[in-house]
């Protein structure tokens, strides 16, 4: 999809996609891959009916559900081991919701709901020395980090044995050590330059690596979030930047978040590229993210990836979302990522039979039950466990370079005296 | 070797490059520009522009770059242009990296330096002393040099240290003073306060600017008989207890001087220390002398009677030794 953009004329940037225009024509154009295979078009407006303003979708939602696009780069085994986490990450959110019900759960629940293929096939295309910052609906994607799902489940009933210890909840955790996953926090828009960072800092020690972090359509509205992109893209650092156009921030429609017709095209201001994923096929998930992992490996820089797709619960577990209109339920229930992928791997490709779709099935309910069991067995912290560990003491981590000491190159100039010319020299 | 406090803080950074490849600066206009002060002057020369990292206007990527590649091992020292701009990144400092090794165990080796303070008519956004804030936020420490000895040995040590430092360098004493530092490697270690002078009649315990101000008052009133202890606190977060608690056990009057505001302010706290470590030993009331509680005013004159002065200090202090 080619999009036409005011001058000026004068740049000669190809990074981002853009078309040095050969002709005399002072437009400049650009491009935005899209790979969706179909390109749904609505708006959501606030409209005042009598006494009450509403939120009312505007637009043709009638489409039918277009098939799953076929991968460039995933094998038959693959494709499965996806659908496996993402049917984990749901089934694991609904045992939350259970255990909610049941008084079990300290604080709310954050649902990913219909954003499982999104965070799970991203999350596949990192090799395990790469990086990833989950935001708080991409629990799928700290499962294929590693994370078993007890360690999620300890993390939302505040247990000892939760990866915070207690300290924190939800998907609020990480490991610098082993998985490679750093902690969000609740404002948004901070891991994208932190992740920037850890591809700096692996640059620095020789290697160029993927690392990948996420950002809603509320999200993007934040500096922070500018700040962070327009560095990676300033120093060219492998950040792969999912924006997750979920449709709705809290209770605001992404309309009402920015006016660009597609997020994606947000890259053209950066000077990187940028791509559109429909969020609920893993397959085109998957294979924007690799090409993206690729290009950071490369040392090219980074890349926008827009995944379009809809939350499809409140935004926690205490909102009822009743002021999403309807008819978007609907539509967006239609393409449901796990039974649109089911459908594909045992009826359209036939990688999996029904017999093996339902032992795979019950493998991963026989799983979450032994986790679930665990994590509600094991103790709450002891309550003077919240002392200590504000400082990292003598002794308790050791700090080395993780990809090898940076060769470093110096040259003779020595450490002599500052110049006298100071530009803050007024200052005095 | 003699050396300004500019100098001393560059030479510390500057050897601890040459020692760990680890460390490296990242700022805005820090790399042939050599930094608004020319702190790191000659920095991208000896080593090359993947160490010395010229960033965009966006602070709170430079906190947020630095903390990630800290992630990875590295000892960033990300330099903020004027300490005033801190505020910019005020969420990543105390959301995302202040709380990293509480929540999740992750260290953040990193150190955030740059010129806080005032006497140079700077105004409200080029003066400030936003020590407090960062005090606040348990997760950092917090180091203010008085000495162009102390700011070499606290930088390395920083840089060296496994937690974030906010390392805040007095622009006044920039190039205003210079004494003989050593040119072989020391460190002066965080935590700990030092006697600047030795007496016996009350303490004024202060940091940074403040430090030389009290110096010139106890020259005062020395003449008078007055002999005044001044403790230079230098780390500011975590505090020094048992050093605030010893003098005040040794003078038994106490002057809590500082250029940062009044309400809220480093006084309060290290009174509320000598109550909990020292009560017995107090013969008078805690003074505090700061600046106002205001904006930093830009006009010379305002700026005088913002910040305490010389007179304050010698009038308050013959009046505690009178009580």
């Amino acid at each position: 999809m080619a999009k036409k953009h005011k001058p000026p004329v004068t740049s000669k940037s190809s990074s981002n996609g853009s078309k040095r225009n050969q002709s005399a024509n002072p437009l400049r154009t650009y491009e935005i891959r899209d790979y969706r295979l179909e390109k749904p078009s609505f708006t959501v407006r606030q409209v005042r009916h009598g006494d009450e303003v509403r939120y009312e979708v505007k637009g043709d939602l009638s489409a039918p559900v277009p098939p799953i696009r076929e991968s460039k780069y995933l094998s038959k085994a693959q494709c499965i081991e996806i659908y496996r986490w993402m049917l984990l990450n749901r089934k694991m959110e609904t045992a939350l919701e259970n255990l909610y019900k049941q008084g079990k759960v300290v604080g709310g629940v954050y649902f990913g709901l219909g954003q499982e293929g999104c965070s799970c096939a991203s999350a596949y295309a990192l090799k395990p020395d790469e990086w990833l910052g989950p935001l708080i609906r991409n629990q799928g994607s700290l499962l294929v980090r590693g994370f078993p799902a007890r360690d999620i489940m300890m993390q939302y009933m505040a247990k000892a044995g939760s990866p915070t210890k207690g300290r924190d909840a939800s998907s609020h955790f990480g490991d610098h050590q082993q998985r490679n996953v750093v902690s969000p926090i609740s404002t948004l828009g901070d891991l994208i330059p932190v992740l920037a960072g850890v591809a700096l800092g692996a640059r620095l020690q020789g290697k160029n690596i993927a690392v990948m972090t996420y950002i809603g359509d509320g999200g993007q509205s934040t500096g922070v979030t500018y700040e962070g992109l327009n560095f990676a893209a300033v120093q060219n650092l492998g950040l792969v930047l999912f924006v997750e156009n979920n449709l709705w921030g809290y209770s605001t429609p992404a309309d009402m978040q920015f006016r660009v017709k597609d997020l994606a095209e947000r890259a053209i201001a950066y000077g990187i590229p940028g791509v559109i994923v429909d969020g609920t096929d893993p397959c085109q998930v998957y294979d924007a993210a690799h090409e993206a992992c690729e290009r950071a490996r490369r040392g090219e820089g980074p890349t926008l990836i827009e995944a379009k797709m809809m939350r499809m619960k409140g935004h926690a577990i205490h909102d009822a979302a009743e002021y999403v209109p309807k008819p978007l339920f609907e539509y967006w229930k239609k393409r449901d990522c796990i039974a649109r992928f089911e459908n594909y791997l045992v009826n359209a490709k036939k990688w999996l039979t029904k017999d093996e779709n339902a032992k795979l099935i019950s493998e991963i309910d026989r799983q979450l039950e032994a986790d679930r069991d665990f994590a509600v067995s094991s103790p709450m912290p002891e309550p003077a466990s919240a002392a200590g560990g504000t400082y990292c003491e003598p002794g308790c981590h050791q700090v080395k370079a993780k990809y090898g000491t940076p060769k470093v190159s110096v040259t003779k100039s020595s450490a002599t005296t500052p110049k006298q010319r100071e530009a803050a020299v007024h200052l005095k | 070797m003699q050396l300004t406090y500019l100098e001393a803080i560059r030479k510390g950074i500057w050897e601890e490059m040459e020692r760990d490849p680890t460390v490296f600066c990242i700022g805005e206009d820090i790399g042939i520009y050599g930094g608004a002060f020319k702190v790191t002057d000659g920095f991208i020369d000896r080593f090359g522009p993947e160490r010395v990292i010229d960033t965009p206007i966006a602070e709170s990527a430079i906190v947020g770059a630095a903390f990630g590649a800290a992630l990875t091992g590295m000892r960033p020292v990300a330099e903020f242009q004027f300490m005033d701009f801190i505020g910019c990144a005020f969420n990543q400092i105390v959301n995302m990296v202040a709380k990293a090794h509480y929540r999740w165990g992750a260290p953040a080796p990193m150190v955030i330096r740059g010129p806080s303070g005032g006497n140079v008519h700077g105004g409200p956004f080029h003066s400030q002393n936003p020590e407090m804030w960062f005090v606040h936020a348990p997760g950092l420490k917090v180091v203010c040099p008085a000495s162009a000895y102390d700011a070499k040995g606290l930088i390395k040590a920083s840089i060296r240290d496994n937690n974030p430092v906010i390392f805040f360098e007095h622009k006044y004493l920039y190039r205003r003073i210079k004494e003989e530092v050593p040119d072989e490697d020391y460190v002066v270690p965080l935590g700990k306060a030092r006697i600047a002078r030795e007496g016996r009649d009350l303490s004024i315990i202060t940091y940074a600017a403040m430090v030389h101000l009290a110096l010139e008052a106890a020259d005062v009133l020395a003449k008078d008989g007055i002999e005044v202890e001044v403790v230079d606190l230098r780390t500011v977060s975590p505090l020094d207890r048992e050093a605030i608690a010893s003098t005040v056990r040794k003078t038994n009057k106490v002057i809590l001087l500082h250029e940062d505001v009044r309400t809220g302010g480093l006084a309060g706290e290290v009174a509320a220390i000598i109550n909990e470590e020292a009560f017995d030993d107090l013969d008078g009331p805690i003074v505090r002398i700061t600046s106002q509680d205001s904006p930093v005013p830009f006009s010379p004159p305002q700026e005088e009677y913002f910040m305490p002065q010389l007179k304050d200090v010698v009038r308050e202090a013959r009046s505690l030794k009178a009580y």
